[in-house]
């Protein structure tokens, strides 16, 4: 998921709630549930104001979404409050499956793992019908209908794996799969991607139309899909449309503005462990980090963030009754090239250009002066932070150093002309082992557009230190800015032709391993895959993610690490904390969990 | 010819006595009455050393303003960077000197512009008068009743920023004052008895417009260009403040006072202190200047 949150924690326990151990984290935090029931009792009446991040808006309700809505702030910050998925990730500071949370009970691998068995908890919708079983092969149905536009389709992976679904009773869902799979990758990456939908409601074709079946053929689940679509696509509606009121999370939307000014109340439906003790919760959205320090330091804000390059000002924050606490993510940050793009998509392609590239970003340096030390490198696809043992050694140290002298060596040994200051252009064009490569013209040149997002002062002062770093071996940054949910929706994948016009795209903030949380990377790196912004592809790279499905242990997630970190599918970058929270005294039960996910059903304020 | 025949009119209407003083050339004369305006001297050496500090000051204090440095971002003032470095690395003072290059010649180009095309807008439009005037006249007040930051946003947001398309943006909403005020002018001047003149003899609108009332409204547009520049800076300072100037490694001062603005509370006062003041010291010296040139055209002064 774009964007993520989580918190500066100690070791971290990834281990399942049933107590087997998935990996090697250390011990695990507060858990949710624990936050909860040590949080005083409130009076049942209170606002807590939460700052959304600058120029992220939620833009879409329906929990189906394309990529260009996958953001962080869409799933978890706006649909989860109302619409819950089966299974709930996350334990305090721990990235682990909680059962508590969860819909449903941890599934039940049987027949060799080929047979998974799903039993639902008593969970309830607004209207007062049950989350059934139906719920989610409604779910089912749409996704398997509409994969070719589900952002986290892998072919040959969710959902084609699943081969046979079916209800026997109202609390019982059976999947049979094509193979067995490891039963913790399956319930960490694929069952975590579903969430019960209300099919006793939104099964229509039209707004007028009566509630069916339609889901059960695929011509009917598309036409309810591209219905519901339509609903979402009109955000003003979102706080009147009867069919978003059918929600079985802890919180209802109340009103909700274009701008992404969202007000929650408490669902009195929720049938959750722990309902929501105060009377509104508002999310509030900023166009810059510096207007949401203001509204913070003007006490407006219950949690809220400070921006990096004000982190001295924490003390004085203090002062005025908040906390602050580092929300760390698990998370990755890089930034997509368009390999696709008929024009420099060739450059792309070669790894000796890429890594040409990384060997000019500086990543100590951008974490210490522009992340004022909150923040941390990226190295390879396995976040290095919280702790953990899932990142190899190879990862945690760096492979391309800062070092502009091996970058330009690397350009003229491949037939570049390197001009520092100037343009380089292919003087040996061919694809030969000192040539430019395959599809790249004697005489082109490295010049590049890049468009990032505006609003966060440490990506304008990150790019603005790659363009000048890579000026110096004649690669020319031209540099756009634009918001946040702008660049997401141009960093789609294309395919080769006059309309693939983006080169690269930077929306800041890579992404953050959820729903797929057990960092295996299908969703980001396999060929074809919904979010694989850039089109990247490589034939080894995909059986390295396809034997961390089915092997056992550690091993084969070392080997695709090791590989994929030294090819450069995008631009590593630093990865910043999801944010420098800042939480006011009065606000209790606040857990950030490193899977950006969160609870405000357990929050309580005493203000 | 017109310049003659009005001093042929002014003379004949001036007695000849020693009580009066003889009437010195006009260019003296304005002079003299500027010159006698301290506050404008002021603003006039103000301009000058300005002008100095961003063109010749790179000759003597050479700094790399095209390739940032993180590494070295946000240090203060001290021997190596006297006025400190900013938030990528570029040193605050050569910046100020890059940064004022850029707003000063966009800011005398935008008004250059401005006011050729008002002062040819206006004086069509006097010149002419009737159904002319009135249909141009309501295209400049249609203009002026946009809100000018708005449509300057606008237009900064849909067309690529850089110092030409910046150039035309702000001209294209600073020529409508000096437009009304060259009309005014022309509405009087073109019933002087040297417009009816040249009519008599067969003049056409060109030899009238070009030769006769635009020289006659020098001073008015003397004055207004002045203001025009120092409105044009302080556009293109807000166009910055606002994110719409032009992009690095290119420098303007609003562009920094925004990002100075930014570690207000970091204690970054070399940010913002240094380029606030010299906005403030610029726009401050061509209002000065233009204030007196306006004292300085206005023939009573002239006559004291």
């Amino acid at each position: 998921m774009r964007m993520s949150l989580a918190r500066r924690a100690g070791a971290l326990s990834l281990a399942l709630a049933s107590g087997v151990t998935l990996v090697g984290f250390g011990s695990g935090a507060l858990a949710g549930t624990s936050a909860a029931s040590t949080a005083k009792a409130s009076s049942g009446s209170g606002t807590i104001t939460f700052a959304l991040p600058p120029t992220v808006t939620p833009d879409y309700i329906f929990p189906f979404m394309t990529a260009q809505y996958l953001t962080n702030v869409n799933l978890y910050q706006f649909q989860q409050i109302m619409y819950r998925p089966l299974y709930w990730f996350g334990q305090g500071n721990s990235p682990t499956f909680n059962a508590t949370l969860s819909m449903a009970n941890a599934p039940v691998f049987s027949n060799g793992g080929k047979t998974v068995t799903i039993t639902m908890k008593n969970y309830k919708w607004a209207d007062g019908k049950p989350v059934t079983a139906r719920d989610v092969i409604f779910w089912m149905n749409i996704v398997k209908a509409e994969k070719s536009v589900y952002p986290l389709y892998v072919p040959g992976e969710y959902p084609d794996n699943i081969v046979k679904m079916a209800a026997p009773s109202p609390t019982k869902v059976v999947f049979t799969l094509d193979k067995a799979y490891s039963s913790t990758w399956f319930l960490y990456n694929e069952l975590s991607q579903i969430t019960p939908l209300p099919q006793q409601a939104w099964d229509k074709e039209s707004a007028t139309g009566a509630v069916g079946n339609y889901d059960e053929s695929p011509a009917g689940a598309a036409a309810v899909y591209k219905f519901l679509a339509q609903q979402s696509a009109t955000p003003a509606t979102y706080a009147t449309n009867p069919l978003w009121k059918v929600v079985d999370g802890p919180f209802e939307l109340k009103s909700f503005q274009t701008t992404g000014y969202s007000v929650f109340v408490p669902n009195p439906k929720y049938s959750g462990p722990v309902k929501a003790k105060y009377s509104q919760l508002i999310e509030q959205p900023f166009t810059t980090d510096s207007a949401e320090f203001s509204s913070l330091r003007a006490g407006t804000l219950d949690y809220g963030y400070i921006p990096t390059q004000d982190t001295s000002q924490i003390p004085l924050l203090k002062s005025q009754g908040y906390t602050s606490s580092p929300w760390i993510g698990w998370s990755i940050n890089y930034f997509p090239m368009n390999y696709n793009n008929p024009k420099v998509g060739p450059i792309f392609k070669q790894l000796y250009f890429r890594q040409s590239v990384q060997y000019m970003v500086d990543q100590p340096t951008d974490v210490k002066k522009a992340l004022f030390g909150y923040g941390y490198p990226t190295y390879g696809p396995v976040p290095i932070e919280p702790k953990n043992s899932l990142s190899t050694a190879q990862e945690a140290s760096n492979p391309y150093p800062f070092n502009p002298k091996k970058s330009a060596s690397l350009l003229k040994s491949h037939g570049w002309n390197v001009k520092p200051g100037g343009t380089t252009t292919c003087a040996k064009a061919g694809t030969g082992a000192s040539d430019c490569g395959a599809g790249i013209t004697k005489g082109e040149a490295l010049s590049f557009n890049l468009q990032y997002a505006s609003g966060q002062t440490y990506i304008t002062q990150e790019m603005q230190q790659l363009k000048s770093n890579l000026a110096q071996v004649g690669v020319q940054l031209n540099l756009t800015s634009a918001p946040f949910n702008t660049v997401i929706a141009n960093a789609a994948p294309c395919k080769v032709g006059p309309s693939c016009t983006w080169q690269m795209e930077n929306w800041g903030q890579g992404w953050s391993y959820g729903p797929d949380y057990y960092p295996t990377g299908e969703s980001i790196f396999a060929t074809g895959s919904g979010i694989n912004e850039g089109s990247y592809s490589n034939t080894v790279n995909d059986a390295n993610i396809n034997a961390t499905h089915t092997v056992s242990g550690t091993k084969v997630l070392d080997t695709y690490e090791n590989y994929l970190a030294s090819q450069l599918p995008d631009v590593w970058q630093p990865n910043p904390d999801f944010q420098v929270s800042e939480i006011r005294n009065t606000l209790k039960g606040v857990v950030q969990s490193p899977l950006l996910n969160f609870t405000p059903e357990y929050w309580t304020t005493s203000k | 010819m017109a310049v003659d025949a009005e001093q042929i009119l002014g003379e004949a209407t001036v007695p000849s006595s020693p009580l009066v003083r003889p009437p010195r050339k006009r260019g003296a004369a304005v002079l003299s009455v500027f010159a006698e305006n301290k506050l404008a001297l002021a603003g006039l050496v103000i301009i000058v050393l300005v002008v100095l500090f961003c063109f010749l000051g790179p000759v003597f204090y050479s700094t790399n303003q095209v390739s940032s440095n993180l590494a070295i971002s946000g240090l203060a003032p001290s021997a190596s960077h006297p006025l400190g470095t900013d938030n990528v690395g570029y040193d605050e003072l050569g910046r100020l000197m890059a940064g004022g290059q850029s707003s000063i010649e966009i800011g005398f180009a935008a008004a250059a512009i401005a006011s050729v095309l008002g002062v040819l807008w206006g004086a069509v439009s006097g010149y002419f008068g009737g159904i002319v005037d009135t249909v141009m006249m309501r295209i400049v007040d249609a203009f002026l009743a946009l809100p000018v930051l708005f449509v300057l946003l606008l237009m900064a947001a849909i067309v690529k920023v850089n110092a030409f398309n910046l150039t035309l943006v702000v001209a294209l909403f600073s020529w409508l004052v000096p437009a009304r005020l060259i009309r005014g002018e022309t509405l009087s001047l073109r019933t002087r008895e040297y417009i009816q003149a040249v009519r008599g003899m067969g003049g056409g609108a060109g030899r009238s417009i070009f030769l006769h009332v635009i020289p006659n409204a020098i001073g008015t547009i003397v004055v207004n260009i002045t203001f025009q520049v120092a409105d044009a800076i302080l556009v293109l300072a807000t166009l910055g403040y606002l994110g719409f100037g032009i992009p690095p490694p290119a420098a303007n001062w609003g562009s920094m006072l925004s990002q100075g603005v930014t570690y207000l509370y970091s204690g970054y006062w070399w940010l913002i202190y240094p380029v606030g003041g010299l906005i403030i010291l610029t726009v401050m010296a061509f209002n000065l200047v233009g204030d007196a040139l306006r004292d300085a055209f206005d023939v009573r002064l002239q006559r004291r």
